[in-house]
């Protein structure tokens, strides 16, 4: 065998690994993406579709109060806990990454073993804390702080934002932890060095660092908990539907022209968020940073 | 026949039963009740509803193979079942579903490829399941045990089993009346549906998230029914509804979830109450949950088995449905799923709870307060359609329209 042949093997050999899972992408990601796409431009019926093609589904969507109000509680939760997990999630990896020491194989540990509950599990776990007889009503009750209990801590946007942050943070905290990963401490030391303070370290050294991973966890948490139709239902009430219940709906009920536009719809808003925040990187120039050793 | 012209031929077949009873105590044998009960077939003539088996000896496919199952869990009833299962050596592929419509979803996502075998559907759902045509015929010489239903349930009382035509789509085996049901430790019983809407209750109402239900049960209270509410009336029914959503803390996605709330007072009172959340609640260790049918009644529910459309195991379903039929299994599945009986000779053999929740001498009374009806028409320029009724909640349920 030439050296040729063999650089060529060489150089293909990573290709051809990547064909199953092209293959399985293309079968189960992009064909059903491309079928509902064109479902989406059909006129539903029950459990079928027909032409023409038409943006009637689209239309429908844009003129109803119920998508927009739906839209809004996604945005608002969507945001609240994408941004509420990377601030939990920030100092625990950075405190994981520098401070733990010994520490540090078993939290890590209990993080992961965090995702062994049921998600379920984990919402009725919250539904027990902050129900009517729940642990902090019971609590404030005994302590004679409340009368009555408090309604405003369940059944709302804020119940449905404690849960997904819950949900969410160990996935958050593992990214931040590992975009932390090459920040070893020596850039730390040298920005002491150079008369850093704690809190110029942190606002000039490590958030730049960790920007672009901690816009990937934003960007990750947003999509899951603004498109979610599971925790809604179970800890939203009335003012905590969101879209994705929609979507649900619209299958479940075999109106799959109507369930492929708003999933589009939803898909093209995810887009646009993801390009807004590839754009903020970009303009404060947090987007081309990287680690030197 | 009217619902209420077969009520009565319910009550006549239980006095008759009673009759029957009392004779036998009195020492008259069994050669005498041939005669007594030829002597009382004028009453069945009169119902003249039962589904007569086929011409020919009914028999009983035999079941072998694998039988795929698509409906909720529990309706299996496994250990109900179990016996008959050992005996035939079936392999049971259980398909579970998150709500009804995933019935007729997964089946036409199926589609001639196959698949389901058994399915079961609620009585609502015949029409739109008869258009989807996701329901084979079920030919009736094959399940001699048919005969054992119940008069009401035999009956073709509004085409939900069995069509205008004879053809059977489906066999009623449970049933339950949907009302109101209350936490006795915190609320006193409601009388009335309206009770609802008192400002003492705001935020402890569960709802269940159940369009049908939440539609018949709602337009029944109004004085309406489900099947026939002009458009024009949509926004009577849509007032009510959002009311009862407004006084609670957000729509349950299952009678679990309902369950739940009750239990750990989050709610006091559910809407669309369902008999057996009792149970589940008493399992819970609550038992105070109790329900009731107000004075403006309810609707019953009742699930029917049936053949889905993709069955390529028909003698398995076949002879699934007939053993269901027999006393013994039947009473051990109306345990299971905690549901009223259609067989009436399981009533005895049922557990004492579950008796007292579908107490027999009631039936005919509970049917009467809480008919069974039809969803909304699929397609109608005069009636509100089953979409119309599906969008309508949704909207409802994120308060678009409170």
């Amino acid at each position: 065998m030439t050296a040729t042949g063999r650089e060529r093997r060489l150089r293909a050999g990573p290709l051809l690994l990547t064909v199953p899972a092209a293959v399985a992408l293309l079968l189960f990601l992009i064909a059903p993406l491309a079928a509902f796409a064109v479902y989406s431009f059909l006129t539903g019926s029950f459990y079928e579709v027909s032409g023409p093609l038409t943006l009637e589904n689209y239309r429908e969507i844009a003129g109803s109060d119920l998508n927009r109000t739906l839209a809004r509680n996604s945005l608002v939760v969507g945001v609240l806990a994408a941004v509420a997990s990377v601030l939990f999630a920030l100092p625990i990896a950075y405190w994981l990454r520098y401070t733990a020491s010994r520490w540090k194989t078993v939290v890590l540990f209990l993080i992961v073993a965090s995702f062994l509950a049921s998600y379920l599990v984990r919402i009725y776990a919250w539904r027990t804390i902050l129900g009517a007889e729940g642990v902090i009503n019971s609590g404030l009750g005994a302590l004679g702080v409340v009368d009555d209990p408090l309604t405003f801590l369940v059944f709302n946007r804020f119940a449905v934002t404690i849960a997904l942050v819950h949900i969410y943070l160990p996935y958050v905290i593992l990214v931040l932890y590992a975009g932390l990963a090459p920040l070893t401490p020596s850039y730390l030391e040298a920005a002491q060095d150079l008369g850093a303070g704690r809190v110029q370290r942190w606002r000039r050294v490590v958030l730049p660092l960790v920007a672009a991973p901690a816009a990937s966890a934003l960007l990750f948490v947003f999509v899951l908990s603004a498109a979610d139709y599971v925790t809604p239902q179970f800890l939203g009430g009335r003012s905590g539907v969101l879209l994705g219940v929609q979507v649900q709906v619209a299958f479940s009920t075999g109106d799959y022209a109507a369930g492929a536009a708003i999933s589009f719809t939803l898909l093209a808003a995810f887009l646009l968020c993801y390009g807004l925040v590839a754009l903020a990187l970009r303009v404060a120039r947090l987007d081309r940073l990287r680690f030197v050793s | 026949m009217s619902n209420e012209e077969i009520l009565q031929a319910m009550v006549r077949r239980a006095t008759r039963r009673r009759f029957l009873q009392r004779a036998g105590a009195l020492g008259l044998g069994t050669i005498a009740l041939p005669g007594l009960l030829a002597g009382c077939g004028g009453d069945d003539e009169e119902a003249g509803a039962p589904a007569e088996p086929a011409a020919g000896p009914a028999e009983v496919p035999t079941a072998s193979g694998r039988l795929d199952y698509l409906s909720w869990e529990g309706y299996d009833i496994p250990d109900a079942m179990k016996a008959w299962t050992n005996t035939n050596g079936i392999d049971i592929k259980t398909n579970y579903i998150a709500n009804h419509d995933d019935i007729q979803g997964k089946i036409k996502a199926a589609g001639s490829a196959g698949g389901f075998d058994l399915t079961t559907y609620y009585q609502g759902y015949k029409p739109l399941y008869a258009q989807l045509q996701i329901l084979k015929p079920i030919d009736e010489s094959k399940l001699p045990n048919l005969e054992n239903l119940d008069e009401f349930w035999a009956g073709d009382l509004g085409s939900f089993w069995v069509d205008a035509d004879g053809t059977r789509t489906g066999v009623p085996w449970t049933w339950t009346p949907l009302g109101l049901t209350y936490d006795s430790a915190k609320t006193s019983a409601l009388p009335s549906h309206y009770d609802l809407l008192d400002p003492k209750f705001k935020g402890k109402v569960a709802v269940v998230d159940d369009p049908t239900g939440a539609w018949a049960l709602g337009t029944h209270i109004l004085g309406m029914k489900p099947d026939e509410v002009k458009k024009a009336d949509i926004a009577k029914v849509n007032d009510f509804l959002s009311q009862i959503i407004a006084q609670s803390s957000g729509v349950s996605p299952s009678f679990g979830d309902v369950t739940t709330k009750l239990t750990s007072g989050d709610a006091v009172v559910a809407f669309q109450g369902w008999t057996a959340v009792n149970q589940f609640a008493a399992d819970a260790g609550t038992k105070t949950i109790k329900h009731t049918i107000p004075k403006e009644g309810g609707f019953t529910a009742c699930d029917c088995w049936a053949i889905a459309s993709t069955a390529d195991n028909d003698d398995a379903v076949y002879s699934w449905i007939n053993e269901t039929l027999t006393p013994k299994v039947h009473a051990a599945a109306a345990d299971s799923v905690i549901g009223g009986p259609t067989v009436g000779d399981a009533y005895p053999l049922m557990s004492k709870a579950v008796q007292k929740l579908y107490p027999a001498e009631a039936q005919a009374e509970a049917l009467e307060q809480a008919p069974l009806y039809n969803n909304p028409p699929v397609e109608s320029e005069e009636f509100v359609t089953f979409e119309e009724v599906l969008k309508n909640w949704q909207e409802l349920k994120a308060g678009a329209q409170a």
